[in-house]
């Protein structure tokens, strides 16, 4: 339930765990080397996928062992299960004040409470989903030949870099696993190494993670120093030392809590780079330079959330009681970098064209909701006494489940997207080849090429794609609606008690209305830039040619699809089960109450609040984002399907609403379209412009002055040395004349000094 | 059986000494015959330096338990007079802090002539890599001033002629750089040892005193006097120490190398071969940071305590300002040079940090630094040898042409920028732990360092591995013909160097646990922990 009780459960962690993460390490090297070997072997293509099909099993085995331990923890329904699997580093260290050499170390080990076994199911489900995908993704695109086994090795490395990061058991190897991720993510990105484009983004996504991660790694040696007089013998950055709550007590009876929250302020920088939050944002866009299973993988699904991760593991620190309302800064500023990002996010996303890109901000934005939910959790964890009021107890622990539940339900969610989009593009890019190919039939003589120009991502190129694609459609309608958060599927669940709560610590925090108000308005946003995309893509008559003669080709893609549709639509089962109680609450099992009442329980939190105020309020987020932002959507983008062709029964409602809005509520938007926001939202705000304008002309141009001034001043001074001494030699040397009278003056004359000298001394 | 003399010393110093002087009775056009052979026979001498070493460490020779050895007293511990007038005995042994060194070099020297298998005129090559080792390791088992220094001198020799004959178009003036500049320094240092020895009280100085001058060079004696007048008082005096301690100093940080004294070494490595500096950033550096730990910080403890900020901007402006140079730099060896200053800042700053854990972060730096920057520099020379450019650009699109070159490429850079799980990252993580306890805020300038040198690394990977694609021309020179990559040998080695890397990555403790071991009886000693 607190703090307290997170230590010393002695419940151990299976040793098979270990294979959760070994596994998939393992199968790094081999998929790399065999590629290398076996490349251009028809049985390396065929047969084995280029490495696919080798993936493909250890990332199911690694979801068999994550399912049994979570079965296991469950069943179990302990607060955490820990074991240690190696001392890592072993060190001595000078106490300050008694002199002392005491003895430390730095412990590779796992923890399980029920964060993990959220994180953990997310992580390796998806994973092996992802998987199955870029089977059919990767291998049936001509560009990817011969370099496949390269994306299925660092994949697996990803995947156990994520695993990893979820199950370890202290903050130093959740840093290990999260820098892991982050040379994958580098290697992945820049797949496609041979466009500039890539490369760049591979940097950027890895230079820019990386300023948030010098925080971080400063922010960890911060924490080591603050625990470490509680961890004489052990290791001061585990979570069993640094969650433990007569630690905490020591260190706030000591009066270092202000030091506390510094080192949790530089930790949380390094969260803000690897979820991409503003100010250093500007990496996830671009880093859909790499293949689109890539997009799913790192930038919806795992990497994103480490950021989420780092900073929901610090609520037993928030709410500990020995730390009561010490971190209360902390928490607002959280919630306000999330409030910020959701909002820039959504409004960048109103333009975007590219559909992979307006995911991109999507994520972005959905990543700011819950970081301004763990924000507002963490301040009532922070402030409210919940250890020992029960009404605040629940409001603590919901507050803080929500924020949890919406990573689950955004990261099923965004998974699934991505992978629609993956679809979307996949076939754009067939149907692409196959009308061009019968083009360059046609007009054989004039050698027309028009490939280098046509773009598969380009929302302008679709449209109408409701009915060629309806398992792509389907499952882009449901992410989007879970995005959305219409009421009982997916996002819903979760994003009405984000928004809920974060007013509801406004009340009490004036400075919260400011990420309060933000996280409202962007609820409407989501509605239209989500519609948006799915109006474009989906509805209307085909933009262009070869939007007309996409179909669904290979099974491997639509698989996964058909995986996370009932996962979204489910979500009202987990909910059932008091997720969002759960995830928050260390003390309660999974489904305490009953399928019934815990539906009940949810809903009151997400739906129909008691308090006229949050009853209120949710009712406007929810008309914020199921009319007006969808109807404005639909009013500039929608339309009928093209003559002949028909959706899914399902599907054509969405669609013919969509043209009765369009036909009667059409406005004019090419004014706003053409002003200056439009022109700064394209330009992502100028950010990116900034950033580079810096590097370039400060860091780059003063590490040149340095080199210069090292080349010219420190090594021009011993070459100064070096002439003068030679210059020197040389006059000396002039007087060697090898002339005798010469000599022998100088003879007499030394002579003459040392009588001198001598008769002086005497 | 004297294993360290005889075997470690001796064996690859005689070996070498005698293939070089049959090169030179040998007339001129029959030498190029002799090359095979020669290297035949230096690689076995080096792979058993390796086995050797190797069985030390597991104990299998002389069962020594690396963990319980203690300060200031050594195993393998040989003592014989050698100029009884002065009181100099050649006297070697190993302890926690030199094995690794000694382990490391052990382990380069066949490393390093793997990956120039094939080097030119490789007759006279591959003995003076040999040779190189044992003055190296000379080096490091010496537990006697006057021998220490001899071959502190002696592995400029083996250096010198390596970038002068080997080296590039400006190998005269590099070569001469890197001589007079250390030895200068050296000479500051020796006067330093010299008046060290005058100032011992005859009565202290232990039964190998000079029988002329009744003075003693034997260090671990040396040791033993000043620990035990530091305890209560200070050793020789706060003023002499300090002087002392500043003039032993300048000769090691001059070979660190630590800003502003770090110019030769760019122009060393630049003009090098690869096999020089393999050996030049994998273990002569080294001897720098051995050397502090080995003279000064054992025998001036409280001149240390003194000048403790001193040696911390020292370290400082290395890390910062190398990496800041580092940025600057369009040749690709000229950048990996100046990164070994940065990383060598590390080691000042442990040892500035004054906490056994910042002992031990330098110690791993230097053993963790001795592994991956011999794998940088293999990068850059394969670079040179296969594109015939060191600048930065000269060839892009690696991953596609030469992908071995492109996969070492990544890997060394990925390694040198402190990646977790492989070598580097531990001592750095464990460097900010003390940094943080001991200069608080000063921690922000380590912090920069760690960001730009991965901006550095990523920005040459970008102009080398990624881009080019279709339209990639490969170097002036170079159009039409196949497009090289890694050849058998530099495979190997870069396979070997890269899994050392991990295997100390993933399992730090192997070696980390001796050094720690040598730190903690060191601070009981010298700092006074109870």
């Amino acid at each position: 339930m607190s703090a307290e009780t997170v230590s010393g459960t002695g419940l151990e962690v299976p040793s098979f765990a270990l294979l959760i993460i070994l596994l998939p390490m393992l199968a790094f090297p081999v998929i790399l080397l065999l590629g290398r070997l076996f490349n251009g072997k028809d049985w390396w293509r065929g047969a084995l996928k280029e490495g696919g099909l080798i993936a493909l099993p250890v990332m199911a085995a690694s979801l068999i062992a994550s399912l049994a331990v979570i079965r296991r923890f469950i069943g179990e329904t302990s607060a955490s299960a820990t074991s240690t699997v190696m001392h890592w580093v072993n060190f001595a260290w000078q106490d300050a004040a008694t002199g002392e050499i005491q003895l430390f170390s730095m412990d590779f080990g796992f923890y399980v409470d029920h964060t993990t076994v959220m994180l953990l199911f997310v992580a390796s489900f998806l994973c092996l989903l992802i998987n199955i995908f870029s089977i059919g993704y990767m291998n049936t695109d001509p560009v990817n030949d011969n370099r496949n086994h390269r994306f299925y090795a660092e994949f697996v490395l990803f995947c156990s870099g994520m695993l990893g990061m979820v199950l370890s058991d202290s903050f130093l190897w959740l840093f290990i696993f999260w820098e892991l991720m982050g040379l994958c993510s580098y290697l992945l990105i820049g797949f496609y190494y041979e466009r500039p484009s890539a490369a760049y983004a591979a940097k950027k996504a890895f230079l820019t993670t990386r300023v948030g991660d010098v925080f971080l790694v400063i922010g960890l040696a911060m924490l080591w120093n603050l625990f470490q007089p509680h961890a004489v013998g052990g290791d001061a950055l585990a979570y069993s030392v640094v969650f433990d709550g007569a630690n905490l007590q020591a260190i706030a009876d000591a009066g270092k809590s202000g030091a506390l929250q510094l080192a949790l302020g530089f930790m949380f920088i390094g969260a803000v780079g690897k979820s991409a939050q503003f100010p250093l944002h500007v990496w996830l866009p671009d880093a859909m330079e790499g293949p689109t299973p890539v997009s799913a993988l790192i930038h919806a699904a795992t990497m994103v959330n480490a950021g989420l991760y780092l900073v929901a593991r610090m609520f037993p620190i928030f709410g500990a009681e020995a730390m009561h309302g010490a971190f209360t800064d902390l928490a607002f500023l959280i919630a306000l970098v999330g409030g910020i990002t959701a909002c820039m996010a959504a409004l960048i996303a109103f333009v975007q064209m590219d559909l992979k890109k307006v995911l991109a901000y999507s994520t972005m934005s959905q990543l700011a909701y819950i970081f301004t939910g763990l924000g507002a959790a963490l301040w009532l964890a922070n402030s409210l006494d919940w250890h020992h009021d029960d009404a605040a107890h629940t409001i603590v622990v919901v507050a803080f489940g929500a924020a949890l539940f919406h990573l689950f339900n955004h990261a099923m969610a965004k998974g699934m997207l991505f992978m629609a989009s993956g679809s979307v593009i996949h076939e754009m890019h067939h149907a692409h080849h196959d009308v061009h190919h019968h083009h360059d039939h046609d007009e054989h003589h004039d050698g027309h090429h028009e490939e280098d120009h046509f773009d598969a991502q380009s929302m302008a190129n679709m449209g109408g794609l409701a009915s060629k694609l309806p398992i792509t459609a389907t499952a882009m309608l449901v992410g989007s609606a879970s995005i959305i958060g219409l009421p009982l599927i997916g996002g819903f669940w979760s994003k009405e008690g984000i928004i809920a709560n974060t007013w509801r610590v406004a009340l009490e925090d004036p400075r919260f209305f400011l990420p309060a108000i933000l996280v409202l308005v962007t609820a409407g946003m989501t509605g239209f830039y989500m519609s948006r995309m799915w109006f474009m893509t989906f509805a209307g008559k085909p933009k262009t040619e070869v939007a007309a003669h996409v179909h669904e080709q290979t099974p491997w893609i639509p698989i996964p699809l058909l995986v996370l549709i009932p996962m979204s639509l489910s979500a009202i089962v987990f909910a059932s089960l008091e997720a969002t109680h759960y995830l928050g609450d260390t003390g309660s099992h999974l489904g305490e109450m009953g399928l019934l009442d815990g539906f009940l329980y949810e809903m009151e939190h997400a739906f129909a609040n008691h308090d006229p105020f949050f009853l209120v309020l949710t009712y406007i987020a929810i008309g914020l984002s199921l009319v007006v932002g969808p109807m404005a959507a639909m009013a500039l983008y929608g339309g009928q399907l093209a003559d002949g062709e028909e959706a899914k029964p399902w599907l054509k409602p969405f669609v013919s609403l969509s043209a009765r809005v369009n036909k009667r509520h059409r406005f004019d938007n090419t004014a706003l379209a053409e002003g200056s926001l439009a022109t700064a939202l394209q330009e992502r705000l100028y950010f990116d412009a900034w950033y580079d304008a810096a590097c370039e002309k400060i860091v780059a141009g003063f590490s040149n002055l340095a080199a210069v001034f090292d080349r010219r001043v420190v090594d021009g001074a011993i070459k100064g040395i070096e002439s003068g001494s030679q210059s020197t030699s040389r006059q000396v040397r002039s007087l060697t004349t090898g002339s005798a009278r010469d000599y022998i003056m100088m003879a007499a004359l030394g002579t003459l000094l040392i009588a001198l000298v001598l008769w002086g001394v005497a | 059986m004297d294993l360290v003399s005889i075997v470690l010393v001796g064996l690859p110093m005689v070996v070498s000494l005698l293939l070089l002087s049959l090169v030179g009775l040998v007339p001129a056009a029959l030498r190029p015959r002799l090359a095979v052979p020669m290297r035949l026979v230096t690689f076995v001498v080096g792979v058993v330096l390796f086995l050797v070493t190797t069985g030390m460490f597991f104990g299998t020779l002389g069962e020594v338990d690396w963990l319980g050895i203690g300060f200031n007293t050594y195993v393998f511990e040989e003592q014989y007079t050698w100029i009884e007038s002065l009181g100099v005995t050649w006297h070697v042994g190993l302890d926690a802090l030199s094995f690794p060194m000694v382990w490391l070099t052990a382990f380069l020297l066949p490393v390093t002539q793997i990956a120039t298998w094939n080097e030119k005129r490789g007759e006279v090559y591959h003995p003076l890599i040999l040779l190189m080792g044992a003055t190296l390791i000379g080096v490091f088992v010496s537990l006697d001033l006057f021998m220490f220094y001899i071959f502190w001198e002696l592995t400029l020799i083996p250096m010198f002629f390596l970038i002068l004959k080997w080296g590039g178009a400006e190998r005269r003036y590099a070569a001469q750089k890197f001589f007079i500049y250390t030895f200068t320094a050296s000479v500051v240092m020796l006067l330093g040892l010299v008046t060290l020895y005058f100032l011992q009280q005859p009565t202290q100085a232990g039964a190998y005193a000079g029988s002329f001058t009744g003075r003693s060079f034997d260090l671990v004696n040396l040791s033993e006097v000043a620990m035990a007048a530091n305890t209560d008082g200070v050793f020789l005096g706060k003023t002499m120490q300090a002087v002392l301690f500043v003039m032993l100093m300048l000769g090691f940080l001059v070979k660190l190398p630590a800003a502003p004294f770090h110019t030769w070494l760019p122009d060393a490595h630049v003009q090098a071969p690869t096999g020089g500096s393999m050996l030049l950033a994998g273990v002569m550096l080294k001897m720098g940071a051995y050397g502090m730990f080995r003279i000064p910080v054992t025998l001036f403890p409280h001149a240390l305590e003194q000048f403790q900020f001193a040696l911390m901007l020292f370290g400082f402006v290395s890390l910062v300002y190398g990496a800041i140079v580092c940025l600057g730099q369009t040749n690709l060896k000229k950048m990996v040079a100046y990164s070994s200053v940065s990383h060598m800042g590390v080691i000042l700053l442990g040892i500035a940090s004054q906490q056994p854990i910042g002992y031990a972060a330098a110690l791993f730096m230097m053993f963790a630094h001795g592994i991956i920057s011999p794998m940088l520099f293999a990068v850059c020379g394969a670079f040179k040898h296969h594109y015939h450019s060191m600048e930065i650009g000269a060839m892009r699109g690696m991953a596609k042409h030469s992908p071995w070159i492109a996969t070492s490429m990544m890997f060394g850079w990925m390694a040198s920028l402190g990646l977790p799980l492989l070598a580097g990252f531990v001592a750095e993580f464990m460097l900010l732990v003390a940094y943080w306890a001991t200069f608080g805020w000063w921690i922000l300038g380590p912090g920069l360092a760690l960001a730009i040198t991965a901006a550095y690394y990523l920005w040459s990977m970008q102009r080398t591995i990624f881009e080019g694609g279709e339209a990639t021309q490969p170097p002036a020179g170079m159009e039409g013909k196949p497009i090289p990559d890694l050849d058998t040998s530099e495979k190997v080695a870069m396979l070997i160097l890269a899994a050392a890397t991990v295997l100390f990555g993933i399992f730090p403790f192997i070696a980390l646990d001796m050094m720690d071991a040598w730190t903690q009886a060191a601070f009981v000693v010298l700092f006074g922990g109870a």
